[in-house]
């Protein structure tokens, strides 16, 4: 059924993909066993995602009936612009590795098609008498991101046990930097363009949120479940190597919050530090959240920031708008529960995306002591300087500078150059500036106006292109070349064929097989005979003239009055009735005018 | 005496090499493929590993022929080799018509070489775990620097203290044994690196042998020394001292807390080393869903609660108390405090330096300034108890046996249990089945590990 829908319609693969993705290990143990029940049996909802939808749907409703009932006179007088929002985020992305942090079998994303239990170590199964090795290759795509978020590189740094039993966790604990995180005290600058909203820039240009600090980890094993009541253990996945970015709680909109997850994405696939996105599971965000009324100061302080009030958990959000939302659907619950005279308890929180309010996991007393101890197996991690000095001179271009630069060099404007480097994982982007640079060479000096033509293919790949393909799948397929584009906007340029002729190629381009042997962009326009070939100025005016004269009443209400839309209508039947390509609209529109003038 | 959990059947293809046609037998908390291996714990009682521990390799490499596995405290957790889900070992030797304690927790390894079943064995030395049973049975038992023979394969019960250690009837075949294992293992990230092993090489071409200076701490004549291994630690001291060695008392004010830390570290990592049994990818599981919410028993409760012997269960609870937050500033980072402490001690008093170490502690020594050569303490501080006698005794009892070979273990460093005969006056009084001989423990510095077989082999030949 599943399989049927997500080939029905492809746009759904991410959900649905993500949606079978079962939540973090320690999340799930941590919950299962805060209400000691973990058994096989109740941990179902997790992966019954459309029971559990019921099940979140029916909560929902009955905490919304519940607040409709006496205290809803107080939320209704609920004033949040008198409070501050406050949101610290915890980002857990997989790198981009060939095996795992502690073996050297192959890394889950480097082998996605294996088959289930094959690419795993004795380490990874912690057999008795193994013992971790660390991978010393995982470090680089994780100096990458620790120097692309502009962290401290630590030089000695060290590996700890964090303690909890769950199926996907074999060794018992998972290996992180709980005591010596490996890079520390990074910094992240958020504009308008990313997504921050004015009020929260406060007139500024950009905000900055502080990174305190960047560990790596090992990630967990996934289950499957097949229904009824039998669980699949796949360790294909245990042990890759994650990294845990913690920001400081210096957010302080939904809205911020997620274009920080955002930018934290693009620039960790921009450095080649992730292989895949939020919208595949290659990326996990956790967010704190508190709120504090304007003009006083809160009793809690965490991360270094003092002042702020009671702050609670929402864990294991999967999707940019689940964060959002999230933050909003908590601030909310905060506010009103404190307006309402209440107390923020210190607790765990989960949100169900479309839900308009966060549940509770487990309070404080559920917590559950991880028990973290220094890794006696593992000696200290100690990182050259000459190491993070020779990636922070090769680190790849950071989206910022690709924007910067795209609007530079190409006249592109802030959101085209956004959109471009953001698209398919840089690929669009490559495609463009080798257009480009083809249509460059093809136009001779004269023309090397390299802002124009930029704009140009800017133009061409993104909307023209862009609009024939919805998916990232699509545009991998794009069956038309850089040469073949470059072909086809040259001949435009050179006013040998119309925008609209070349649409026209584009589509039939399109559908044609790229074995070698389709027609040149060339030959396609001779043997359509698209070439454009101009009217004589004569040929102009008559085929005006006889259209005037067949539409006098029009030509009277026209003339004189400069109405632009009457004029613009002679000018489209000329275009209508002469063949396709002949009649340019600009020099219609002159001798339109020349004639009302006349007339 | 049930010293075997296994007997192995398949011969050595080729025998070449200074262990050639040797018989060696290995505890069982060392992995091999052609037997199950089992830690001597209901919860693996049936696992067979896919693949041999690097220092089951390097005997076979060197010619030896791998006999059997032999029996433990489960998991290497115990001084008496009775917590054994294969029932107890005990020692060939009787007070009285009872067996005596073979003292643990390699047991089984030190019985099987004591009545010449094999040529010498593998036992795993954590606190002792070697020297006490090699004590306690008559024959000699050596554990090397940590780091130098590899725990690949090696069942881990507290891995920043487990070593191999060797048992054997001579010291020079234990030499034989560590020279072949003595090797960088790439898969133990713990293995020393040739580098580091070179350096040591380079340092020591000192005096050996003759006119050794000889450590004796003060602070180890304590009053649970009895009186029977008092009077073997002093003949030997005055032996020694007629052969022309030179005798210095030197001071260890840590000894008694190096027992408490001991019994904070090893349980912390035990409860961490053990987590990953829980019956999932192998090993023991009882039928049915192993949780009971309704009776507040979470994920693997009754797995880990049937597969576990009392003994292993203590260890991993007390081990998890002192790992929560609350306890870890009072218990855990304490006992870190005092293991540094220890290793502080034995560098002031040692000649040479800690290979490892920058000369944060440069050695002070004694009066003359030039520090001792070796320690010599005795290994236990009493003769093997009866089985009839440990049964009386409390955990905490139990656990004082190890008082003179924890700070070693906490300090990494080289020591071996060497048999000495008891006083005449002293056999007189012990029945005839009685054990014959005490332990003395030899310690040497970090890397130190030749002078102290070397020093071992003359405490041997004291007569």
């Amino acid at each position: 059924m599943r399989a049927n829908l997500v080939r029905a319609a492809p746009t759904t693969l991410f959900s649905s993909a993500s949606s079978i993705r079962v939540p973090r290990a320690c999340i799930v143990s941590k919950w299962l066993q805060s209400h000691g029940y973990a058994t096989l049996e109740t941990a179902k909802p997790q992966t019954v995602p459309l029971r559990k939808r019921l099940k979140d749907e029916a909560k929902r409703k009955k905490a919304e009936a519940r607040t409709n009932s006496p205290k809803t006179a107080k939320s209704k007088e609920t004033q949040p612009e008198q409070w501050e929002l406050t949101v610290g985020i915890e980002i857990h992305a997989e790198l981009n590795t060939a095996c795992k942090l502690f073996s050297s079998a192959p890394a889950a994303a480097a082998d996605s098609n294996a088959l289930p239990n094959t690419n795993v170590a004795p380490f990874d199964a912690a057999l008795p008498g193994t013992q971790p090795q660390f991978q010393i290759a995982t470090l680089l795509p994780a100096l990458r991101a620790a120097i692309a978020l502009g962290c401290e590189v630590q030089r000695k740094s060290g590996w700890d046990r964090k303690h909890y039993f769950h199926w996907d966790q074999p060794n018992g604990y998972q290996i992180t930097q709980y005591y010596q995180p490996f890079a520390e005290d990074g910094s992240l600058r958020l504009t308008a363009e990313d997504g921050v909203p004015k009020d929260d820039l406060n007139g500024a240009e950009e905000i900055a949120i502080g990174i305190k600090q960047i560990q790596m980890e090992q990630d967990t094993a996934k289950t499957t479940h097949h229904p009824p009541s039998t669980y699949h253990v796949d360790l294909n996945r245990a042990g890759h190597p994650l990294i845990e970015i913690i920001t400081l709680p210096q957010i302080h909109s939904p809205q911020t919050a997620a274009a920080l997850a955002r930018k934290i994405q693009g620039i960790l696939k921009s450095v080649d530090a992730c292989v895949t996105g939020m919208e595949l599971g290659g990326l996990r965000a956790d967010v704190n959240v508190s709120v504090h009324k304007r003009g006083t100061s809160g009793s809690s302080h965490y991360g270094g920031v003092s002042g702020l009030g009671q702050r609670t958990e929402i864990k294991n959000l999967s999707s940019f708008a689940a964060i959002e939302n999230a933050i909003v659907a908590e601030q909310n619950r905060q506010i009103s529960v404190l307006e309402a005279g209440g107390v923020i308890e210190g607790e765990t929180r989960g949100f169900t995306l479309g839900a308009t309010e966060t549940t509770r996991l487990r309070g404080k007393e559920g917590e559950v002591d991880y028990r973290y101890m220094p890794d006696a197996d593992l000696p200290p991690l100690i990182i050259g300087s000459d190491l993070v000095a020779h990636l922070k001179d090769t680190l790849p271009e950071l989206p910022d500078e690709t924007v910067a630069r795209l609007q530079k060099e190409y006249g592109l404007s802030s959101k085209d150059a956004r959109t471009l480097a953001s698209l398919d994982d840089g690929d669009r982007l490559e495609y463009m500036e080798e257009t480009v640079k083809l249509l460059s060479s093809r136009l001779g000096p004269d023309e090397q106006k390299k802002a124009k033509l930029g704009k140009a293919v800017g133009n061409w790949v993104l909307h023209e292109l862009g609009g024939m393909f919805t998916t990232s799948e699509m545009w991998q397929r794009c069956p038309i070349t850089e040469v073949e584009l470059a072909d086809l906007i040259a001949n435009v340029l050179q006013k040998q064929i119309t925008s609209r002729t070349a649409k026209q190629l584009l589509v039939s381009l399109y559908d044609l097989p790229a074995d070698g042997k389709r027609p040149t962009i060339e030959q396609l326009i001779e043997d359509g005979n698209l070439r454009l070939r101009p009217l004589s100025d004569e040929q102009y005016v008559e085929l005006a003239e006889q259209i005037m004269d067949e539409n006098r009443d029009l030509v009277e209400t026209a003339k004189g009055r400069w109405q632009k839309g009457k004029m613009m209508w002679f000018v489209g039947q000329m275009v209508r009735r002469s063949e396709d390509g002949t009649v340019e609209p600009e020099k219609a529109k002159e001798v339109v005018r020349k004639l009302l003038e006349e007339a | 005496m049930n010293a075997i959990i296994n007997e192995i059947n398949t011969p050595t293809p080729h025998s070449t090499g200074s262990l050639k046609g040797k018989t060696i037998a290995i505890k069982d908390n060392i992995v091999t493929t052609s037997t199950p291996t089992t830690a001597a714990s209901k919860t693996i009682h049936n696992y067979t590993s896919p693949f041999d521990a690097t220092v089951v390799e390097l005997l076979r490499s060197h010619g030896a022929s791998i006999s059997s596995k032999t029996n433990l405290d489960e998991f290497g957790m115990g001084s008496h080799s009775q917590q054994s889900f294969f029932g107890p070992t005990v020692s060939p030797f009787k007070r009285h018509g009872v067996a005596l304690s073979a003292g643990g927790s390699s047991g089984g390894s030190a019985v099987a070489v004591a009545q010449g079943q094999v040529w010498a064995a593998l036992g795993t030395d954590t606190g002792g775990s070697v020297r006490l049973p090699a004590a306690w049975t008559g024959v000699v038992g050596f554990k090397p620097s940590y780091g130098l023979l590899s725990r690949w394969g090696v069942i881990q019960y507290a891995n920043s203290l487990d070593t191999v250690g060797i048992l054997s009837r001579r010291v020079a075949d234990a030499r034989t044994v560590f020279e072949a294992l003595n090797v960088f293992d790439s898969q133990d990230p713990t293995s020393l690196p040739r580098s580091v092993r070179q350096r040591i090489a380079a340092r020591k071409e000192r005096n050996s042998a003759k006119g050794l200076r000889i450590g004796v701490p003060t602070s180890y004549i304590i009053s649970e020394l009895s009186p029977a291994v008092r009077a073997a630690y002093s003949s030997t001291l005055t032996s020694l001292q007629n052969s022309g060695h030179t005798l210095i008392p030197i001071d260890s004010p840590t000894t008694q807390q190096a027992l408490l830390a001991y019994y904070i570290l090893a349980p912390a990592e035990a409860s961490s080393n053990l987590a990953k049994y829980d019956g999932i990818r192998y090993g023991f599981r009882p039928p049915g869903p192993d949780a009971r919410p309704k009776l507040n028993m979470p994920l693997y409760a009754t797995t880990r609660g049937q597969g576990f012997g009392d003994e292993v269960q203590r260890r991993i609870l007390l081990g998890a108390y002192t790992l929560s937050s609350e306890a870890m500033g009072n218990y855990f980072l304490q006992a870190q405090k005092i293991r540094r402490l220890v290793q502080q001690d034995f560098d002031r008093v040692f000649a040479m330096s800690h290979p490892l170490h920058d000369n944060a502690t440069s050695s002070t020594g004694d009066e003359s300034g030039k520090g001792v050569d070796i320690i010599l303490t005795p290994t236990a501080p009493i003769l093997p108890p009866t089985i009839e006698e440990v049964e009386q005794q409390s955990a905490v009892e139990r656990y004082m046996n190890d008082v003179f070979t924890v700070p070693p273990s906490l300090a990494g460093l080289p020591a071996a249990s060497v048999p000495v005969a008891l006083p005449v006056s002293v056999q007189a009084e012990l029945g005839a089945d009685d054990v014959k001989t005490a332990g003395m423990q030899v310690i040497g510095q970090f890397g130190d590990d030749e002078l102290v077989l070397e020093a071992a082999e003359i405490v041997e030949g004291l007569r």
